[in-house]
């Protein structure tokens, strides 16, 4: 086993039941990475989330422009209807099909660079206040 | 005949699928999100199938009949929810190890208040959802068999709560996936058959731009506003955002294992949404030629159905009808599946506390209800219904999920205003679209469509007032346990 994911065990008894108290046990416990102490861990894992935020808006706006972009270019230049591409109009081939690889290629970056932003978080060396963290 | 054949059979498989999932589903967790032990691929498949519903299958090409080309905007909208959902909340939510959106609501603002909130605006959702699932099980039975609609509505209601409150959401995992390959199967074989099979002159004609027809425009509109960039945009909005705060869709992530996986699902899943969303635009399309009595008739929700018949005559016709209905009667039966398994979890789970047995007496009572509804709603555009369940997903849990997920700011306080101004504006909105009957203009528009105006309302609520008040000292901890790598 690669241990890198630890998994808490309760009855699910238990989990409703500290899901239903008034403050969540949960979260009595600084949230931690392995390897850093408390302090520094919870810098870092500060640091780590600000990365993420990032990260999402940018993937937000990135999202907004495509759909905002081609539905305002369609509004804009109604010319595209009157080209052709193996008989269908441009502006309808556009609509039909060409915002879904686009979609795909902004969700695939999205996912890699999330991904790459959890795995240096999750290295005490590269984040902040890691100091003491030896190599 | 061949048609309710075709639906019998489908019944009969699904039902078998479920029961295969009985066995698993023996606590709460393992009847609500299948313990956490659903793979990826089946995972996505399962979205996938649920998503991909009755407005899908059926609405899209009767809704692009009906008003134009620009209708496939939803379809965009449907699509690109699910960019925002890999980018915000996939992983959190699956970190957060909470149920349903009531449970997420409780985690993070640790209020039983806000908890029974959510349940009740899930409930609304859930039902605005279903009443256009059952409306479409009703006319597709209709069209293939003469029975009356509410045959085929009671008939749905009936098969669903069977299935889901036999096995819970294990056996609806398998249905599903089953079903998303039935839907994509079941639209674009026959659509590439129809396409071959129409004459080189019909598809000239069903592709032929008209300039002055509005049919031909690539933008949507909103009961003849006027305004089609506003509506456009307004559907994008609510389907884009939508997407993020529907409890059902939310609800499938707790079943992945790890928060990256739950991300990858959902990029899965906009690979399956766009093979799919190919096909409703070629029914569209040669209705435009084939059927265009149905935009006089009304029954434009239909015309996924009818037209196999009106291009192939005779035996052939039938059958490719037949495949058709069963594809349009998988979508219902899924996504009513999914529907209802958070419909049970709101009722039970949220509003009181959860056993197995109380899980199933839920599902059975949520069903009941939106038979009830579906029965007088038999001339609402399918699409239409199910752009306000959108809409009001969007001005709810979207920013509830959004903020709580990326704000430690947010209270309890802020929410519950958010949420409350949220459901109230949104459904009002629809509700008034309903029953006035305004000229065109933008007016029109925020109201049959109202996301553009209340997701931003909801949010500057809930900042708002969440400024104002003070935020617990366990907030922090809350929001970055959420980000936590893992």
């Amino acid at each position: 086993m690669s241990g890198t994911r630890r998994v808490r065990i309760t009855s699910p008894q238990t989990r409703i039941a500290l899901a239903r108290r008034h403050r969540p046990a949960q979260h009595l416990l600084p949230p931690t990475i392995p390897g850093a102490d408390d302090r520094d861990s919870t810098e870092a894992v500060r640091a780590l989330f600000a990365r993420q935020r990032r990260q999402a808006a940018r993937t937000l706006a990135l999202l907004g422009a495509v759909l905002f972009g081609l539905s305002g270019l369609l509004a804009a230049a109604p010319a595209l209807s009157h080209v052709t591409l193996l008989g269908v109009p441009l502006s309808w081939l556009l609509l039909m099909g060409g915002s879904y690889p686009v979609l795909l290629l902004i969700a695939v970056r999205h996912v890699r660079r999330a991904e790459r932003l959890e795995r240096d978080g999750a290295r005490p060396e590269r984040g902040p206040g890691t100091d003491r963290a030896a190599p | 005949m061949i048609g309710l054949l075709a639906i019998g059979l489908l019944f009969v498989v699904s039902v078998v699928i479920g029961a295969y999932g009985v066995r698993a589903a023996r606590t709460t967790p393992d009847f609500l999100v299948a313990s956490q032990r659903v793979a990826p691929g089946w995972n996505a498949m399962a979205i996938a199938g649920e998503y991909v519903s009755a407005a899908s299958v059926l609405g899209l090409a009767g809704l692009m009949l009906k008003n134009g080309v620009g209708t496939l905007w939803y379809a965009v909208g449907f699509t690109a929810g699910y960019v925002a959902v890999a980018a915000l909340v996939a992983g959190p939510m699956r970190r957060s190890g909470a149920y349903t959106v009531p449970d997420f609501a409780d985690y993070r603002l640790g209020s039983e208040r806000i908890r029974k909130l959510c349940a009740v605006i899930v409930l609304v959702i859930m039902w605005l959802y279903l009443v256009p699932q059952f409306k479409g099980a009703g006319m597709v039975l209709h069209a293939v068999s003469g029975t009356p609609y509410w045959v085929g509505v009671v008939l749905a209601g009936l098969v669903v709560s069977v299935s889901i409150a036999a096995g819970g959401m294990r056996s609806a995992t398998y249905v599903q996936a089953f079903h998303y390959g039935v839907k994509l199967l079941f639209i674009a074989v026959p659509a590439i058959f129809l396409v071959a099979h129409a004459g080189s002159g019909a598809r000239a004609e069903a592709l032929r731009f008209d300039v002055s027809d509005d049919w031909s425009r690539p933008l949507l509109d909103l009961e003849s506003s006027g305004a089609p960039l506003l509506a456009t945009w307004s559907v994008l909005l609510a389907t884009t955002l939508g997407a993020v705060g529907l409890p059902h869709v939310i609800m499938r992530f707790h079943t992945s294992p790890t928060a990256k996986a739950a991300r990858r699902v959902a990029v899965g899943v906009i690979v399956l949404l766009g093979v799919f969303y190919l096909f409703p635009a070629v029914y569209g399309l040669l209705g435009r030629v084939f059927t265009p009595e149905l935009v006089h008739g009304g029954d434009t929700d239909m015309v996924t159905v009818v037209l196999p018949g009106a291009i192939v005559p005779g035996t052939w016709g039938s059958i490719l009808t037949a495949v058709v209905a069963a594809g349009a009667f998988a979508a219902f039966l899924s996504t009513s599946s999914g529907l209802l398994m958070a419909l049970a979890g709101g009722l039970s789970h949220d509003l009181s506390r959860a056993t197995v047995p109380r899980l199933r007496w839920a599902v059975a009572a949520g069903a009941t209800v939106a038979v009830g509804l579906s029965l007088p709603a038999r001339s609402v555009d399918i699409n239409v219904a199910v752009g306000w369940a959108f809409a009001v997903a969007a001005s709810t849990f979207c920013p509830l999920l959004v903020l709580g997920i990326w704000w430690r700011g947010l209270t309890t306080a802020g929410a519950a205003a958010g949420l409350a101004t949220g459901v109230s504006a949104a459904t009002g909105a629809a509700f008034a679209s309903v029953l006035t009957d305004g000229g065109p203009g933008w007016l029109v528009v925020l109201l049959a469509q109202p996301a553009a105006w209340t997701v931003p309302l909801a949010f500057a609520v809930m900042i708002g007032v969440s400024l104002r008040g003070s935020v617990p000292e366990w907030a922090e901890r809350a929001v970055l346990r959420l980000h936590l790598p893992g």
